[in-house]
């Protein structure tokens, strides 16, 4: 027995120094991060973490990386006078990769919340979002408004801006509520009929349902639940920030970033993100 | 997207399975012996490291050992592995050499227990019995025992063998192209989930080949009756 609590001791001294020591890390990543813009010149690239949707990152015919955070972060990088490296990452541990230094930036429709805050520097928002209510279209005549889904089973990807909206919202915070670990499997989920309901992004709804697996799927109209932006993440600390919305602000002036919006059809949420801005 | 064009890049996707499956394979086998052989030593340091090794790496999951390996280098000593010398700028490379180590470290701890149990199945008597026959230790380990342990544990290392290429799904938490990163990419970019279903085409195929294998040598070793 006493054999027994020696070895359960050492382990727990040998948790909490570890603990202890990732602690004092993470301090340092915030004094070291100073040197982001220096790092990623002297390596002539910035590593940006994406995952491939339409329409921020996705592929043309030819194969060609394009999208609107694509173009953005093409832009901004050559203004940088370093290349653009585009990273394909798990966007479950997007947080591990920013702090591993695995990647240099998060830019790929990424959300801005309070708890992000804690892991991330967000430049200005460049886009507003929205989540919507997706159903299936075989409800469209049931499932008209929230107050008509009190006693569906409602899904989303779990901690993401759409569960928030769930439980911020009166009458869906009634309905039972069934995480996914993705948005596009939220929606699998519901063309699956494992769910009556999903709550997404307005921009990866608009892009998906009504295709392939997601056929027979609809956006409820009408029904902008969490008004949110998208601003690109940088390390805590990180002066990439504010030279990125330096020149974010010169792309703006210069008519670029409307012209991209233009492109993929993104025209009105990034007016609604200037206006904000003012 | 085709029937054609998503077989060819589940078929890209599976061709990355296969080697971190052939790869693991290779080095975790003759990796398990050395680690057999720490945990059984009379010498007592290396016998409590080695067995404190194999205990939490049979404790932890998989997943979560190769979050490990792949962010805390990067976290804790802020020197991200994708930035190590070795790996040359190649993310792909560096990726997929994380996983590896992972998977070889992991089933290296399987196979080293594996090995154990089928060494210490043997009754003793069989080494009595070659020492009073005039034989030495390493005499009687390779010409009386050895056959008779690689019998005993064939079945047990097929199942671990099936077990990995299944597991390999999992190195795609650290983005590895492996089959399942293909099927969801499918799903991201072309909204279809049908390529998900079908990879458990590739996996069924590949472990009937496995199978086969794995019965043949069974055949091959069963004049041993025991």
């Amino acid at each position: 027995m006493k054999k027994l609590f020696a070895g359960l001791t050492l382990v727990m001294v040998a948790v909490m120094m570890f603990t202890g020591c990732a602690g004092g890390a993470n301090t340092a990543t915030g004094d070291e991060a100073g040197s982001d813009l220096a790092t990623i010149k002297a390596a002539g690239q910035m590593v940006i973490g994406i995952t491939e949707y339409d329409p921020m990152n996705y592929y043309d015919e030819d194969g060609t990386l394009i999208g609107f955070d694509t173009e953005y972060a093409q832009a901004v990088c050559e203004k940088l006078g370093v290349e653009a490296k585009f990273q394909v990452i798990n966007w479950k541990t997007k947080e591990a990769e920013l702090a591993a230094g695995n990647i240099d930036a998060i830019w790929n429709g990424l959300t801005v919340t309070e708890e992000r805050k804690n892991d991330m520097d967000f430049t200005d928002p460049y886009l507003t979002n929205k989540q919507c209510i997706v159903i299936n279209k075989d409800n469209a005549s049931a499932y008209t408004s929230a107050d008509k889904m009190t006693s569906a089973i409602i899904t989303a990807e779990s901690g993401s801006a759409g569960e928030t909206a769930i439980l911020a919202d009166e009458s869906l915070a009634k309905a039972t509520f069934t995480p996914a670990d993705s948005q596009k499997n939220a929606l699998v989920a519901l063309a699956a009929g494992n769910a009556d309901a999903a709550v997404i992004d307005i921009t990866l709804a608009t892009a998906s349902v009504g295709q392939g697996t997601y056929e027979n799927l609809m956006i409820v109209e009408g029904i902008d639940l969490a008004d949110e932006q998208y601003a690109i993440g940088f390390r805590v600390g990180s002066d990439l920030t504010a030279e990125v919305n330096k020149i974010t602000d010169e792309l703006i002036e210069s008519g670029t970033m409307a012209k991209l919006a233009e492109k993929y059809e993104l025209t009105d949420r990034f007016n609604e993100a200037l206006q904000i801005a003012e | 997207m085709s029937f054609l064009e998503v077989t060819q890049w589940l078929l890209e996707g599976f061709s990355t399975t296969l080697l971190l499956f052939a790869f693991t394979l290779i080095l975790s086998l003759p990796l398990g012996l050395v680690l057999m052989f720490g945990t059984t030593t009379k010498f007592w340091p290396v016998k409590i490291l080695t067995r404190a090794f194999v205990y939490i790496i049979r404790g932890t999951p998989l997943m979560l050992q190769l979050m490990v390996v792949y962010y805390i280098p990067g976290i804790v000593f802020h020197y991200s592995v994708l930035k190590w010398p070795i790996f040359g700028g190649n993310v792909p490379l560096a990726q997929f050499c994380c996983a590896l180590f992972t998977f070889v470290m992991n089933y290296a701890c399987y196979f080293s227990e594996i090995y154990r149990g089928g060494i210490q199945s043997i009754p003793k008597g069989q080494y009595e019995a070659g020492q009073v026959l005039g034989m030495t230790k390493s005499q009687v380990f390779f010409k009386v025992i050895l056959l008779q342990v690689v019998k005993n544990i064939l079945a047990p290392v097929s199942n671990e063998t099936i077990t990995l290429v299944k597991d390999t799904a999992l190195a795609n938490i650290i983005a590895v192209t492996e089959i399942i990163f293909f099927a969801e990419r499918a799903l991201n970019l072309h909204n279809i989930i049908w390529p998900m279903f079908y990879t458990g085409v590739f996996y069924l195929g590949f472990n009937a080949l496995l199978t086969f294998i794995f019965n043949r040598l069974e055949r091959k070793l069963s004049y041993i009756r025991s």
